[in-house]
């Protein structure tokens, strides 16, 4: 009989914990989705509602019932869109030349052995000890030199050598058995060959996590090509919108749906890479 | 087999020594030196430093950077350990309420300002928040008492639910069964979290404080495109300054001095993550 009741008390207690927890959870996970939420909203009406909604707070604050994808539209044709365009080819020629870059160097690094291969590791370290952004004024004032301003070239070229996918690809071919190599040298393959036909296949996932890495660094960036790419041919996604906010007369529909665009590809490509996702941020943690 | 493995190697390295390593010994030769209006440039050893350190925007940037980073760092790592805690535990539809919190993570820094430059417009979404619990409106971004925390909270909205990653992995690395052990034993919620988890969260919480702790120290897009480092200088962080003294004001060379003093400033953070999680592995 005690028993019993002292188990029903402890299942009560259980419940209310999960009660508790769930709703500290459910509230959480809402604040931090309220500023998103409000941003798609907001660009699915015209901007001359942004604001009609917010004194005092009301459902139609975070609903609409009547959305149009007029501000979408209006992106298609507007400098933003071919912003946006330029950020997105910037990003994926990025990726690719990165991945090249990157894991042929991790094939040199992790398939030979040779006096000086520890010095050359501690390049690649040392190089993502200095965070991009703190040199990012001296490196500009050495592509002025070089006339690298206001060119895609320019714009892509610091993503391309990237010391963490460096590494995380080293880390993953260090893991590929030397028996395989060996076999393949038998094989009549030549190091290029060993490189593209037993390396790459057998990494896919370590690529895809070094391809996002590369990928976001280029798509997040502000003060790269805030310093490097001004004129029309060349701004990307987020200067564009930051030199929109600073202006008189603003959009703020057009803003928000550039804002959900900017936001939505990465979203789209982390979530769909989720897994890869998650094993590259656990080998920038060195876990 | 030297060769070929350098030949490999070869684009990634020229890369990394022009695009990352050469930067910063530009930097340090530019700040030893100083060029004057008619062109001509003469090595003035740590005069810049000097003059840098005696300047009164300079102090005050660094005074500001330093309490910005006193304040954000703790704050943002005390919050991402307690949302780590929360969404380890049993609760309804635990994981999609920790995907809102992660989702931030996508949206580039240059957006999140712009999106929270409209929320914290006086007729914005945080006075409408306000409004509701009976707060008169405030001026956030234009006050100089509130538009480093306003940044702070911007910053933080971003930023948590990455560091919360990290740390749910290394508690899901935890095994249950020390738990259950310390449950038999009697010991607290409390006492669990004090004598089990936090012992062994210890790597992950290293790695955190450091990654977050030079990710705070470069913070630019937040304070260009929010307060240009105003007002009165309130929000004038260290990387917001040297911009505005290499492009705005053009000297180059205390800009150059002041580039150098950042790296040395992340350099030694992260050689000491290196020395933290090091010292750990051998113990």
């Amino acid at each position: 009989m005690t028993t019993m009741t002292s188990t029903r008390r402890s299942f009560s207690r259980q419940t209310i914990l999960l009660i508790w927890s769930t709703l500290l959870a459910v509230t959480v996970g809402i604040a931090f989705l309220i500023p998103l939420w409000w941003t798609f909203v907001n660009s699915l009406r015209p901007g001359s509602e942004t604001f009609s909604y917010l004194n005092p707070l009301q459902w139609q604050t975070f609903f609409t019932t009547t959305p149009t994808l007029d501000n979408y539209a209006a992106l298609l044709d507007s400098d933003l869109g071919r912003a946006i365009l330029n950020s997105l080819f910037v990003s994926v020629v990025t990726v690719i030349v990165g991945l090249i870059v990157c894991a042929t160097a991790a094939f040199g690094l992790s398939a030979f052995r040779f006096r000086g291969q520890a010095a050359l590791f501690s390049v690649v370290i040392l190089s993502f000890l200095i965070p991009f952004d703190a040199i990012a004024i001296p490196l500009a004032a050495m592509f002025r030199d070089w006339q690298l301003q206001n060119t895609f070239l320019g714009l892509i070229l610091p993503g391309i050598g990237n010391g963490m996918a460096i590494f995380l690809l080293r880390t993953f071919f260090l893991a590929i058995p030397e028996e395989l190599v060996e076999a393949g040298r038998l094989d009549g393959l030549g190091w290029w060959g060993i490189f593209t036909r037993i390396y790459l296949p057998l990494s896919r996932p370590a690529l895809i996590g070094a391809g996002l890495m590369l990928f976001l660094f280029q798509w997040q960036a502000y003060v790269w090509p805030l310093l490097m790419g001004t004129d029309e041919g060349h701004i990307l996604g987020p200067v564009a919108l930051s030199n929109m906010q600073g202006q008189f007369q603003v959009d703020y529909g057009v803003l928000f749906a550039a804002s959900m665009v900017l936001v939505l590809i990465p979203l789209a490509i982390i979530l769909g890479f989720q897994r890869y996702f998650i094993q590259s941020v656990s080998t920038t943690g060195l876990k | 087999m030297a060769g070929v493995a350098l030949l490999f190697l070869l684009p990634a390295l020229v890369a990394l020594l022009l695009l990352r390593l050469a930067p910063a010994g530009v930097a340090l030769v530019d700040s030893l030196s100083r060029t004057t209006l008619l062109g001509g440039t003469s090595f003035v050893g740590l005069g810049n430093y000097l003059e840098l350190f005696a300047n009164a925007d300079f102090q005050n940037s660094l005074a500001v950077t330093l309490l910005f980073a006193v304040i954000i760092n703790p704050l943002q790592i005390a919050a991402a350990f307690l949302l780590a805690i929360l969404f380890t535990r049993r609760a309804a539809g635990s994981k999609f309420w920790r995907s809102m919190v992660i989702l931030p993570i996508a949206v580039p820094p240059a957006v999140s300002a712009v999106v929270w430059s409209v929320i914290y417009r006086p007729d914005g979404l945080a006075n409408g928040f306000l409004a509701v619990i009976g707060i008169p409106p405030q001026p956030f971004l234009t006050s100089p008492y509130q538009a480093l925390l306003s940044i702070m909270i911007l910053l933080s909205w971003i930023g948590v639910g990455y560091w919360m990653m990290f740390l749910i992995a290394g508690l899901n690395d935890i095994p249950a069964s020390y738990y259950e052990a310390a449950s038999l034993d009697g010991a607290s919620w409390w006492r669990q979290t004090w004598s089990i988890t936090l012992p062994l969260l210890r790597r992950p919480l290293a790695f955190v404080l450091v990654a977050d702790t030079v990710s705070n120290f470069l913070v630019f897009a937040p304070v260009q495109i929010l307060t240009k480092g105003g007002p009165n200088g309130s929000t004038n962080l260290l990387m917001h300054d040297l911009y505005t003294r290499a492009y705005t004001f053009g000297d180059i060379n205390k800009a150059q001095a002041e580039v150098v003093i950042l790296v040395l400033i992340t350099v030694v953070i992260v050689a000491a993550q290196f020395r933290l999680l090091k010292t750990e592995d051998q113990s």
